[in-house]
């Protein structure tokens, strides 16, 4: 178990890393844009489409290193105020929710990124770039999202991780 | 059930499943997931991966990111310590100089990063520990930092503006030149209350303090001046309507980061290069959370149109017939509700498709509701319980206790308010900007 919580830490680090590296790239490739269309009046083709898609991606494949991170922001009050095992339920309830949804968004993603795959979906725009390339990150990042859902339970369950990050005796 | 109360259903289960501690985005998808399958059928999940995907791709949404980084270069680098410092060393001689120069500090800070928690941080871990040294009140150093970081949303570039501008569908860039002059006002007002309370405070300013040299106040301005220009940069760009927001960030946040290289990696050798992974990783996350949030809020916005209950919130409230002032005191109320308990960016992706009908039809400007929904915000993230802010300057000073920061903060809630008033008074200063950079709105 512990091998599974490693491996799954590492692929949320390695996500991050690459969720970094395609916003840098995000960044390089709008100021092109700029450059070409602004000072060489050119026309661009592919460029507004690949920093679109690319955000997207950035976001869900940076996901799990996000919650890895205990980055997404949430309403932390009530267990802030309630009693360790009190707060352990409230954990375990939150967990279950979120990934509840995480799986079906996944589900869901596998599904339109198939369909893209096989009826050959492209875009609107003269570039046609192939609708899979952009939906992959949905089952990708959310699925390894889920992953690391399953993970922190897990060392919710084996006392590896308190709830919501919260000591037994933190109480304000 | 009756479309109005599944929409009071789905506030009630909202605010029970976000109480318990999940993370807003996964909380906010699995509540619309959920009463979509309830009133839809199984077959609804298909919308899922589609709605959440077209409600995050798109290319005004880019500027998030961009201008996330923008703000994460100077807050994560010398840079943001040097502003501080040049600040200060020109506004050192001016009664009060310190904390009007923090709150200065602030709303420049506002301008560089569009985020109300960065501006907090950056400006508070140099401001709070050098004004209690030199004998500010406790209440006052912390209170005045965390309200001068709400300007973070008002001030143009500001995240939660672009996310009413998506979501209304309304132009962004007139939505930044709104929130200027309405930023002013509150900057001088927190100003105004700031030295009155030190005055009162007993606190008196002495004009006998070394003071810093022409040399020094000369010697830090190439080191800061770039970033002002670039600032400066972008705003005209955008008010100019020469570039889009997305673009004008992306360019902003390039050059931010170039500087910080060239300044600090290059000229000065006080930062290893390697250092902008911390850029890139602060930023990297503090978008991904605004963004999946978006995202779910997508589902979200879909499910509440689906069932019907937007259109009849409206309906209802259009109904009712109260007057309009009486209207705009109740939506207030609910949303500064609403901002005691979520982030703003939330709080404006849930209720901004909802009240912006009722409002434009109700006589308001779109672009005036902005501001007055903004500031409603800013009140709400230095109040208890979830004031952001208040929990950034606890971290940074552990040693002022909670309730004194609160106390602190009290009365910049009450100038908020009195901002509030003053823009339902004289909506020009919302209005009178843009209308006069980009001609009056349709």
């Amino acid at each position: 178990m512990d091998l599974f919580v490693a491996i799954v830490r590492r692929l949320s680090q390695i996500c991050g890393v690459v969720s970094a590296l395609v916003l840098a790239a995000a960044v390089l490739v709008v100021c092109q844009m700029v450059v070409m269309r602004y000072i060489l009046n050119e026309s661009t083709v592919w460029q507004t489409e690949f920093v679109t898609y690319s955000i997207v991606g950035a976001t869900l494949i940076g996901s799990p290193y996000v919650l890895l991170r205990r980055g997404h922001v949430n309403v932390d009050l009530l267990p802030l105020y309630l009693p360790h095992g009190a707060r352990m339920v409230l954990a375990y309830l939150a967990s279950f929710v979120a990934l509840a949804f995480c799986a079906a968004l996944t589900y869901t993603g596998a599904e339109l990124w198939y369909e893209a795959w096989a009826g050959g979906w492209t875009t609107d725009s003269i570039w046609r770039l192939p609708l899979w390339i952009a939906y992959a990150p949905i089952p990708l990042g959310v699925g390894l999202l889920c992953l690391q859902y399953v993970a922190d339970i897990l060392c919710l369950m084996t006392g590896r991780e308190m709830p919501f990050g919260l000591q037994p005796g933190d109480q304000p | 059930m009756s479309p109005l109360e599944i929409g009071v259903v789905i506030g009630i289960v909202t605010i029970v499943v976000l109480a318990s501690g999940i993370p807003i985005a996964f909380g906010l998808g699995a509540v619309a997931v959920g009463f979509l399958v309830i009133f839809d059928g199984w077959g609804s999940l298909d919308i899922i991966a589609d709605t959440f995907f077209s409600g995050l791709a798109e290319f005004a949404l880019v500027s998030i990111p961009m201008f996330v980084l923008m703000g994460a270069a100077v807050a994560s680098s010398p840079a943001g310590k040097d502003l501080y410092e040049a600040l200060d060393r020109w506004l050192h001689r001016v009664p009060g100089g310190l904390i009007i120069s923090n709150i200065g500090a602030c709303s420049i800070f506002a301008a560089l990063s569009g985020s109300s928690p960065a501006t907090c941080a950056a400006i508070g871990k140099m401001g709070i520990p050098e004004m209690r040294q030199r004998g500010y009140p406790d209440g006052l150093a912390t209170g005045a930092i965390a309200a001068g970081g709400t300007l973070g949303i008002l001030i143009p570039p500001s995240v939660t503006m672009i996310v009413y501008g998506i979501s209304t569908e309304t132009s962004i860039g007139r939505l930044f030149i709104a929130g200027l002059l309405p930023g002013l006002m509150l900057t001088v007002l927190f100003m105004a209350w700031a030295l009155f309370a030190a005055w009162r405070g007993g606190y008196r300013f002495s004009l006998t303090d070394a003071g810093y040299t022409l040399r020094q106040k000369l010697q830090i301005l190439p080191r800061v001046l770039p970033f002002l220009a670039i600032i400066a940069g972008v705003l005209y760009v955008l008010y100019g309507g020469i570039a889009t927001p997305s673009e004008a960030a992306g360019v902003g946040a390039l050059l931010c980061i170039v500087l910080v290289v060239v300044i600090y990696g290059l000229f000065l050798r006080s930062w290893p290069y390697r250092r902008i992974w911390e850029i890139l990783g602060d930023s990297m996350r503090e978008s991904v959370m605004i963004l999946m949030i978006i995202g779910a809020s997508a589902l979200f916005s879909y499910t509440l149109s689906s069932l019907f209950v937007t259109q009849s919130i409206a309906e209802w409230i259009g109904g009712l017939d109260v007057n309009r002032w009486v209207l705009m005191a109740m939506i207030n109320v609910f949303l500064l509700v609403c901002g005691f308990f979520l982030p703003p960016v939330a709080v404006i992706l849930m209720t901004a498709p909802i009240l912006l009908p009722i409002v434009t039809s109700a006589g308001f400007d779109p672009y005036w509701f902005a501001v007055v929904l903004t500031i409603n915000m800013e009140i709400g993230l230095i109040t208890p319980p979830v004031g952001l802010n208040l929990y950034v300057i606890n971290g940074i000073a552990p040693e002022i206790s909670l309730p004194t920061i609160l106390k602190g903060a009290l009365p910049f809630m009450l100038a908020m308010a009195l901002g509030i008033v003053l823009l339902c008074i004289f909506p020009e200063i919302a209005t009178w900007l843009p209308d006069a950079v980009m001609g009056p709105a349709i």
